[in-house]
C-alpha cells in the first residue's frame, strides 16, 4: 500500500499532470462554451420572428412556383411535384439554434473521449518514461526489488488516476452542456433509458481513454523513454495512417478505411460504423433486386477487441522485459 | 565476526555491441560487520557491476551472494530494507525538490516521513531542500544520493564512488560521516578509484582488477603483504657510497645504487646494515624503510601505474591468475 501512496503522490506532483490535464480541460471548456454561446433559448419574440420568416419564405416559394407554372403552361415537366408545402417551412429553421441536451449530449461524448485519450496517452507514457530516463526507476528498484509489483503498481495507479481525471473532465463538460440545455435550449425528454445510454457511452469513452493510457505506458516502458511512445504515435499517424491511405487508394484495397484508427474510434463510440466501397465494380443485390455498393459494418465489439488485443500485447512485452532485463 | 556481505565466484558477461564483455570473472568479496570497507579498482574493473548485481539490478551468470546471511537474489526482498545503496551517482527526477524526492522514497519504503528531514540534515542539504534537484550542483546531487541511502537507517550502506564531484571539504565531511555511521554500528562499503580517501577511513579493503579480486583484507595487512621491504640508505659522506655498495654486496645484500643513496631489498634487520658499514668507517646518515601506501599497492596490483611516454587504455590492467592465495585474510 505504501508504494501505491508514493506512486499516487508522484502522479499528481508531476509537472506534466499539472499542465496537460488543465490544458485538456481548457480545450473541453472552450468547445462547450462555444456550443453554449451559439445556441439560444426560443423566446416568444424569436419564435414569432421565425414564424414570420417561415411564412414569408413559403409565400416567396409559392410565388416562384406559380410564375414557373404560368411560363411553361402545359409543357411543364415537374415529375408530379405539387408545389411547396407549408409544413416544410418551420419556424425553427429561421431561429437561432437552441441546445437540445437529449439529442446533442450523446453525440458529443466523442469529443470528451478523444481529448482525454490524448491527455491519457501522454500522461501514461511520461509517467513511466521519465522514470526510466531519469534513473529514478533504478533507484526505486533498490528499495522495492519486486519488479513485477513495481511496474504493476505504477500501471494500476496511473490508470486509476487517469480515470479519476477523466471523470472530473466529464463532469465539467457535462456541467457546461447541461447549462447550455437549461439556459440555451431544453433538457426535456431525459427518460431513464436515455440516461442509461449516456452511461454506456461514458463507459465506452472511459474504456478508450484507459486503453490509450495503457498503450502509452507500455510503449514508453519498452523503450525506457517517453519519446519512444510519442515517436511510435507519430509514426502510426504519419506512416500508418497518411501513408496507408495513399497506398491503399492507389492499389484499390477494398474497405481500406478499416485500417484507420479514427474509423475504429467512431465505431467504438457510436456503436458501429458502416463503410461503403463505392469504387467496387461489383454491386451487391438483394432478393428484391435492389442493388447497392458493397458494405462493411464495423461494430464496437470489433474495434474494441482489436484495440484491447493490441494493448495486451504491448503490456505483455513491457512486463516480460521488465522481468528479465539488466537495469543499468 | 560475522560477514555482512559475502560474494563468491561471481561472474557476469555483458552482451554488448562489439561482442560479449566479461565484467566479473570469479569475483569474491567479504565484508565483516561494523567495518568501513574500501572497494578499490580502476575504471571499468567491475565495481559498479558487482554492486548492481548485489542489488538485484543485474542478473549474474553464476556465483553466490549473501547479505546479512540472506541468499541473493532470492531473498533480496527480505533484506533490502536493511541495505541503503547508491549505485553510480544516481539520477533523480529533476523537477522534484530534494524533500519531495526523499519523501516519495520514504513512502515507497513505508518509512516515517520524519526521516526525511533527519537525512537532509545529516548530509547538509536541509537549507536547500525546497529547491528543485535540477538546480543542484554535482556535489549536492551526490549528497542527496547519500541521504536517500541513509533514509532507511540501513545496517549495510553501499556507496558507489561517493566522493565523485565533492569538493575537498565535502570529501572530508563525507569521511567524518562514514566514521560516525560506522561507530554507530553501520557497516559501510565504499567503492572508489581514488585511494587517498579510502586509506584514511577504511578498516579493510578489497582490490579488484578486470573482474577479479587481486587483494583483500585489513588495510595494514594488505600494505604489509605488498610492501617492498626496501630500505633506503644514505651516508654522511656521499663520496663513500660506492664503497658502501661494495661492502653490502659482499655481505650478500641486494641493492640498487642511486645518485646519493642506496635502495636495499629483503633486509630483515636494518641495524645489521648500520653495523656492517660502521665496521668499515662508513657512517650512515639515513636508514629508513621505504613504506608503501595503498596507492602504490593498488598501482602495482592492478598494473595501472603510469609509464612515461605510454598511454594506457582502460582495459589494460593486470589479470591475476585465479589462485586461492590471492588476497589476504579472506
Ligand atoms: N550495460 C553494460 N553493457 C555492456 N558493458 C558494460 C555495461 N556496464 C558495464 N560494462 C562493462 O563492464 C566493465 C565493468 O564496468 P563497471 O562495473 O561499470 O566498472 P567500474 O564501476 O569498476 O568502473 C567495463 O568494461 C564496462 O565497459
Ligand atoms: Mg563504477
Amino acid at each position: 500500500m505504501s508504494l501505491v501512496r508514493a506512486e499516487r503522490r508522484r502522479f499528481f506532483k508531476r509537472r506534466l499532470t499539472r499542465w496537460v490535464f488543465p490544458i485538456g480541460v481548457l480545450l473541453l471548456v472552450t468547445i462547450a462554451s462555444i456550443l453554449f454561446a451559439f445556441h439560444s433559448k426560443p423566446t416568444p419574440e424569436a419564435r414569432a420572428r421565425g414564424e414570420a420568416t417561415a411564412e414569408a419564405m413559403y409565400q416567396d416559394q409559392v410565388r416562384e412556383y406559380e410564375r414557373y407554372k404560368r411560363e411553361c403552361g402545359d409543357k411543364c415537366n415537374d415529375g408530379g411535384w405539387t408545389g411547396p408545402q407549408r409544413s416544410d417551412f418551420r419556424a425553427e429553421h429561421y431561429m437561432p439554434p437552441s441546445f437540445d441536451f437529449k439529442a446533442q449530449y450523446g453525440e458529443l461524448f466523442l469529443v470528451w473521449a478523444a481529448i482525454m485519450a490524448m491527455v491519457a496517452f501522454l500522461l501514461g507514457a511520461s509517467f513511466v518514461g521519465a522514470e526510466w530516463a531519469s534513473g529514478s526507476m533504478m533507484n526505486l528498484l533498490t528499495w522495492r526489488p519486486k519488479r513485477m509489483k513495481v511496474l504493476g503498481t505504477k500501471l494500476t495507479v496511473m490508470l486509476l488516476s487517469v480515470a479519476g481525471l477523466s471523470i472530473v473532465a466529464l463532469g465539467i463538460w457535462t456541467g457546461i452542456l447541461w447549462a447550455a440545455g437549461e439556459l440555451r435550449g431544453t433538457t426535456e425528454g431525459l427518460t431513464p433509458g436515455v440516461w442509461q445510454s449516456f452511461g454506456l457511452s461514458a463507459l465506452r469513452g472511459l474504456g478508450m481513454i484507459l486503453l490509450f493510457a495503457a498503450l502509452g505506458f507500455g510503449l514508453a516502458s519498452i523503450g525506457r523513454h517517453t519519446g519512444l511512445a510519442l515517436g511510435a504515435a507519430l509514426a502510426v499517424v504519419i506512416v500508418g495512417q497518411v501513408g496507408l491511405t495513399i497506398l491503399f487508394q492507389m492499389i484499390r484495397v477494398p474497405f481500406w478505411e478499416q485500417y484507420l484508427v479514427p474509423i475504429h474510434i467512431f465505431a467504438w463510440m457510436n456503436k458501429e460504423m458502416k463503410l461503403v466501397d463505392y469504387s467496387s465494380p461489383e454491386m451487391v443485390c438483394d432478393t428484391a433486386g435492389n442493388c447497392n455498393a458493397p458494405e462493411l459494418l464495423i461494430t464496437w465489439q470489433d474495434s474494441g477487441s482489436i484495440a484491447l488485443g493490441l494493448v495486451v500485447v504491448v503490456l505483455a512485452v513491457a512486463f516480460w522485459q521488465m522481468r528479465r532485463r539488466d537495469i543499468s | 565476526m560475522t560477514a555482512v556481505l559475502e560474494i563468491q565466484g561471481l561472474r557476469k558477461t555483458y552482451r554488448a555491441r562489439g561482442g560479449p564483455r566479461r565484467a566479473l570473472d570469479g569475483f569474491e568479496m567479504y565484508v565483516e560487520a561494523g567495518q568501513v570497507h574500501g572497494f578499490l579498482g580502476p575504471n571499468g574493473s567491475g565495481k559498479t557491476t558487482t554492486l548492481r548485481t548485489l542489488l538485484g539490478l543485474i542478473k549474474p551468470d553464476s556465483g553466490e551472494m549473501r547479505i546479512l546471511g540472506h541468499e541473493l537474489p532470492r531473498l533480496l526482498p527480505e533484506v533490502v530494507g536493511k541495505v541503503g545503496a547508491i549505485v553510480e551517482s544516481p539520477q533523480f527526477f529533476g523537477h522534484f525538490t530534494a524533500r519531495d524526492t526523499l519523501s516519495l522514497l520514504a513512502d515507497a519504503g513505508n518509512l516515517p516521513q520524519s526521516r526525511v528531514d533527519w537525512a537532509l540534515e545529516l548530509v547538509g542539504l536541509r537549507e536547500r531542500a525546497k529547491e528543485r534537484v535540477k538546480t543542484y550542483s554535482l556535489g549536492m546531487k551526490q549528497r542527496l544520493a547519500v541521504a536517500s541511502a541513509l533514509l532507511k537507517q540501513p545496517k549495510l550502506l553501499i556507496l558507489d564512488e561517493p566522493a565523485n564531484g565533492l569538493d575537498p571539504g565535502g570529501i572530508r565531511e563525507m569521511r567524518d560521516m562514514m566514521a560516525t555511521l560506522s561507530a554507530g554500528g553501520m557497516t559501510v562499503v565504499l567503492s572508489s578509484h581514488i585511494l587517498g580517501e579510502i586509506q584514511l577511513i577504511c578498516d579493510s579493503v578489497t582490490i579488484i582488477s578486470l573482474g577479479r579480486r587481486v587483494a583483500a583484507g585489513p588495510v595494514a595487512e594488505v600494505l604489509q603483504a605488498h610492501s617492498s621491504g626496501q630500505l633506503r640508505v644514505a651516508l654522511e659522506t656521499p663520496a663513500d657510497l660506492s664503497a658502501a655498495a661494495q661492502v653490502l654486496v659482499a655481505g650478500g645484500f641486494d641493492l640498487q645504487a642511486h645518485e646519493d643513496y642506496l635502495i636495499m631489498s629483503g633486509v630483515d634487520k636494518p641495524a645489521l646494515v648500520a653495523r656492517l658499514l660502521a665496521e668499515r668507517q662508513l657512517y650512515v646518515s639515513e636508514l629508513t624503510p621505504v613504506t608503501a601506501d595503498l596507492e602504490d599497492v593498488f598501482l602495482e596490483l592492478t598494473g595501472t601505474a603510469p609509464v612515461p611516454g605510454q598511454v594506457r587504455s582502460v582495459d589494460q590492467s593486470v589479470r591475476p591468475e585465479l589462485t586461492p592465495q590471492n588476497g589476504v585474510g579472506a
